[in-house]
């Protein structure tokens, strides 16, 4: 019985249909998914942080706008995808508890330092821009809700990659002062940037499983090098050089090719002891702890007017 | 203590000939403020006229996949309403990428959930659909005319939320230039020399 249904399961996805909620499904593909949307979820809740530190001390109230908008719209996706989870069968309280707790993970890259306002250019072009690719990928699952999300959310941060790409090439362009805070940006932010990929195809126990019911319809790698392939002779252009003494183009395929990334920082960071994860949840914790006594009155408020209303038999 | 709001899956009408369509929901304690939350999370930019909310529990959802399997909706399982109401009704039409979830097609009197999907049964298309939805129009909370101004209008200005606001491409072509008129002089300056563009008046 069981074999039957996780056939016609599996023919659907082959059609290329949408698993929607309410139909069957493998109890795999549920737990998995609920693991790959919680999580892009607390990115794009932790991912306010890095970014929101420096909106009172932006330059002029074009890029202040800009950066408020962008930061909103991390708030708004991570309540697109937060639903997305539910309907799974995850609930919001649960997945908000276990990211306080430290006990969920988010992308690595979200617990590094924001040093200069270069870091905003660098971040919205890089982190933005592998965000999409990832994004863009996903928008092709095979779980409806999060490929609805996905659709949204890739049309949405099309605007985050493109305010940081117009930065960085001011800056690139500008002053040697600016040159100079826009590399050292670059500097830090590239090998986190392409980390956020996830581990080497190689080393990704869940793909095989993500790939076969469509859940992911890229590797990591292959994603990773997209985006290598396509930053590399851009940045170049801009006269920024790359930190990577490894780098070099490939003649025959011509990739681009980077050299070893450094998977212990990577594993450091993901678990807990990168520069600013402490940081971070902290800052999480103290907005639930502030906003409890508005969550408190409006629930209060909402009953009493309940109570109010008219009963009618 | 925290404990989780009700759901409301939230509709939103682009242009006010079109249907209000579902992508998505939020938590909130009553339905005005999920009005609230669904302006906040989803009326960032400048393409919403009318919003719907609907608490999830009033919801009547069926896949084409459940309609085969269990049979149970053509048969009544509940006391009907002495009278008919007006019954919303949605459907998902297509498997193509999008934000959209379910499409509200029109409406059907009934006097209870399954009858009004049998109504809609009869009353529309329903060769490609995927999935029903039906809810009790009296369920549902409406943006009004009056709330348009404050809930759509302050998103329509904010033009820097555009991707076509930042034009990065002919940017990078003037990057370009600039680099190969350098390269061209043999006189390379600093690297972050300030490189003013080609369609940049001097100063």
């Amino acid at each position: 019985m069981i074999d039957e249904r996780l056939q016609a399961f599996e023919v659907r996805i082959a059609r290329g249909e949408k698993i929607e909620p309410g139909d069957w499904m493998p109890d795999e593909y549920r737990r998995q998914l609920i693991r790959m949307i919680s999580q892009h979820a607390h990115s794009e809740i932790v991912g306010m942080l890095p970014e929101g530190a420096w909106i009172t001390r932006a330059p002029n109230l074009r890029q202040k706008l800009i950066l408020l908008a962008k930061v909103q719209d991390e708030a708004g996706h991570g309540q697109y995808l937060y639903h997305a989870a539910e309907t799974l069968g995850a609930t919001r309280a649960e997945m908000i508890e276990l990211l306080l707790a430290g006990k969920a993970k988010y992308s690595s890259v979200f617990n590094y330092p924001t040093l200069s306002w270069a870091d905003m250019g660098i971040i919205g072009w890089l982190v933005d821009g592998a965000a999409i690719l990832n994004q863009t990928m996903l928008a092709r699952s095979s779980y409806g809700p999060y490929s609805r999300a996905m659709v949204r959310i890739s049309a949405e941060e099309g605007f985050h990659k493109k305010q940081g790409q117009e930065m960085v090439i001011r800056y690139a362009r500008g002053t040697a002062r600016q040159h100079a805070l826009v590399q050292d940006a670059l500097n830090r932010w590239w090998w986190p940037s392409l980390m956020m990929f996830g581990p080497h195809d190689s080393e990704s126990p869940n793909s095989p499983t993500l790939l076969r019911w469509r859940i992911k319809t890229r590797t990591n790698d292959q994603l990773r090098q997209e985006f290598v392939n396509e930053l590399v002779p851009e940045l170049q252009r801009l006269e920024l050089s790359l930190p990577d003494s490894a780098l070099r183009r490939d003649e025959a395929s011509g990739n681009w090719l980077i050299g070893p990334i450094d998977w212990d920082e990577f594993k450091r960071v993901v678990s807990g002891h990168g520069p600013c994860n402490q940081e971070r949840l902290a800052a999480r914790q103290k907005a639930h702890d502030d906003g409890r006594w508005v969550r408190e009155a409006l629930e209060v408020y909402a009953a009493r007017q309940d109570q109010a209303r008219p009963r009618v038999n | 203590m925290d404990t989780q709001w009700p759901r409301y899956e939230v509709f939103e009408q682009e242009q006010p000939d079109q249907p209000h369509r579902n992508s998505g929901a939020v938590h909130a304690p009553d339905a005005e403020l999920a009005l609230q939350n669904a302006r906040d999370v989803f009326v960032r930019r400048p393409e919403v006229s009318s919003l719907w909310v609907v608490p999830e529990n009033q919801i009547y959802a069926w896949t084409a996949e459940a309609l085969a399997a269990d049979p149970s909706w053509q048969t009544e399982t509940v006391v009907l309403a002495r009278s008919a109401s007006p019954y919303e009704v949605f459907q998902k039409q297509s498997q193509r990428q999008s934000e959209t979830y379910v499409i509200h097609v029109g409406t059907v009197q009934a006097r209870s959930p399954s009858e009004a999907l049998r109504e809609a049964l009869a009353k529309f298309d329903a060769g490609s659909v995927l999935v029903w939805w039906v809810v009790l129009a009296g369920a549902i909370r409406r943006s009004t005319r009056g709330e348009a101004a404050s809930l759509f209008e302050p998103a329509r200005d904010k033009t820097y939320r555009q991707p076509n606001e930042y034009k990065v491409a002919s940017q990078m072509r003037a990057a370009n230039d600039a680099g190969k008129a350098e390269a061209g002089n043999e006189q390379p300056g600093p690297a972050g020399a300030p490189a003013p563009g080609p369609q940049e008046p001097a100063e």
